[in-house]
């Protein structure tokens, strides 16, 4: 059974990645998971200098979901590579460092020094975060923009470069070709959708930045959607992530033409999510005699030729 | 030995329409706690509601965990309504508990409602001495106060409405009680809501009185990954789930 899948220069030994800001830098989940079973290991987002992020309360639950508003607390750069990559090191699985950034500049900051460091196989970006050079304008739900912000990575990175999209578009099909044209080798969707949550009583939003990410099996369907439009717009592989729970869901994914997926949330329900999923995986090749993984990618049957 | 392991439960009490005791035995290999950690337990098989709920562990044993629960929404609801012979899986012990007293130091517990979770293995820990002040809203709302008798003679009940023991709140007991007497070198472990925690920290603060207090916060992973319950320190934002729950006072912004 072979399960193993390319993304850019990255072999991956099969399709589960790790969704970042779910995993922590690896470490935390270490004891409940061989790492180097994975897929790859997408780290919590970084920036060039460290975040403290956003006030308490900064998640709440929502049917069969839950919506975030961490504000990106990171460590930086720096420290991950002096603190957090060594551990990882031990393993031997691909890690994608996730970055970003609140103006090109430190896009390009960020995405040179982890660059430069040993031990790092990709590069994730992630662009649903607001552009301080632009009003706080959020990069990815503007072409220009985010063809710019990924240009510009582009020009100083030959790591395998994948830019995460933000389902918060009119038309992600079009952020995917622009991605693709700015010389992305991946794209991954879909980051969490914007939502809100009010406690009646008080009248107060449930979360301190008001706003917050949803994520969680409630965001799957728009998830599965936007990979199918995804794939049939661009030619470089499609990493797709919401609300992946089991292997079942992982293979909807790909028959929308995802080609590796991205466990999230579920890792909070279970912390053994990414390997149970794998099995999940392999259970659904056996039960469908499938041999390899990478032909059912985008092997959705439909009927409507007009879509 | 794991931290996150298969259970069945074993026993599920209920004490009140609000409050029940839920009993589970282990069905692996597992860690044991000490006091102040807490456990995250799944609540359903489905989807909905998603996140585990987090319990400070009330008491244990080589057989089996115990938890005492207060009904808040549809996770402890759900949590309540369990049956001997479910199926339940835990995330578990996590978190830095309670550390001990440092030589020479006199121990004094500080619940609130059901606070009284966290503090209960220190009551233990410290028999049969130890002073507790414990508080709720009214005397239907303190539990277990049989048992804590029998483990310590020196129990001082409050209530708000009076309608048991002292009239008032366990921190202004408390602030009476060390008036009143001399204890050597008090230091005070805390567990209780909101309100109950920020005068608390206050008065240490004023008098110069060490505390371990345990914090609660809205909470995902259990394992300082998502980086979701955090509370603000004097050394900025800590992770309740893995450098709390229980917080040195002096560290607590207030």
């Amino acid at each position: 059974m072979n399960l193993s899948v390319k993304i850019g220069d990255l072999a991956l030994k099969n399709p589960v990645m790790t969704a970042s800001g779910t995993f922590g830098y690896g470490e935390e989940y270490a004891e409940f998971v061989d790492l180097s079973l994975l897929g790859a290991i997408v780290t919590k987002g970084l920036s060039l200098k460290p975040r403290e992020g956003n006030p308490p309360p900064r998640i709440v639950e929502t049917p069969a979901g839950m919506l975030n508003a961490i504000g990106l607390q990171n460590i930086g750069v720096e420290r991950f590579i002096e603190e957090k990559l060594p551990f990882l090191e031990q393993f031997d699985v691909p890690v994608i460092a996730n970055f970003f950034g609140d103006s090109i500049d430190e896009f390009v900051g960020a995405a040179e020094r982890l660059s430069r460091a040993d031990g790092i196989d990709g590069l994730e970006m992630n662009i649903s975060c607001p552009n301080k050079q632009a009003g706080w304008l959020v990069f990815g739900t503007d072409p220009e923009v985010t063809f710019e912000v990924v240009s510009a990575v582009r020009r100083v990175t030959d790591l395998t470069l994948i830019v995460k999209l933000s389902p918060n578009v009119t038309d992600i099909a079009q952020m995917a070709r622009v991605a693709e044209d700015a010389g992305a080798d991946a794209v991954s969707l879909i980051n969490t959708v914007t939502g809100m949550a009010i406690d009646i009583n008080t009248r107060r939003p449930k979360l301190a930045n008001v706003t917050g990410g949803l994520s969680g099996p409630a965001i799957k369907p728009i998830g599965v959607r936007m990979v199918w439009e995804v794939f049939k717009a661009v030619g470089i592989p499609v990493i797709g992530s919401g609300g992946i729970m089991s292997g079942e869901d992982a293979v909807e994914y790909m028959l929308a033409g995802a080609a590796a997926v991205a466990v999230g949330t579920a890792n909070f329900v279970t912390p053994t999510a990414t390997t149970d999923i794998i099995t999940g995986i392999r259970d659904y090749m056996a039960a469908h005699g499938i041999g390899d993984i990478s032909t059912i990618k985008g092997g959705l049957l439909w009927e409507r030729e007009d879509l | 030995m794991s931290r996150f392991f298969q259970a069945e439960v074993t026993g599920n009490v209920l004490l009140s329409r609000t409050h029940n005791i839920l009993k589970i035995t282990p069905l692996q290999p597992h860690t044991m706690p000490y006091p102040g950690q807490f456990y995250l337990l799944r609540v359903s098989g489905t989807l909905d509601p998603l996140l585990r709920r987090p319990l400070s562990i009330l008491r244990w044993d080589e057989d089996g965990l115990e938890f005492l629960i207060r009904l808040k929404g549809r996770g402890t609801l759900l949590l309540r309504n369990m049956k001997p012979g479910e199926r339940i899986d835990l995330l578990g012990p996590l978190g830095n508990g309670y550390p001990e007293p440092v030589d020479g130091e006199t121990p004094i517990l500080v619940a609130g409602g059901v606070g009284i979770a966290s503090v209960y293995p220190l009551i233990e820990r410290f028999r049969p001495e130890v002073r507790l002040f414990y508080g709720a809203v009214s005397a239907g709302d303190l539990y277990l106060v049989d048992e804590i008798r029998g483990l310590t003679r020196n129990l001082h009940v409050s209530t708000d409405d009076g309608s048991m023991g002292f009239r008032g709140n366990a921190v202004e007991r408390l602030t009476a009680y060390l008036d009143g007497s001399s204890v050597p070198s008090p230091v005070v472990y805390a567990c209780g809501p909101e309100g109950m925690t920020k005068s608390l920290l206050g008065m240490l603060r004023r008098r110069g009185i060490p505390g371990h207090v345990s914090l609660e916060e809205r909470m995902a992973c259990g394992v300082g990954a998502c980086l979701g319950c955090v509370v603000e320190t004097v050394r900025g934002y800590r992770r309740v789930c893995k450098e709390g729950p229980v917080f040195d006072a002096r560290e607590i912004a207030v």
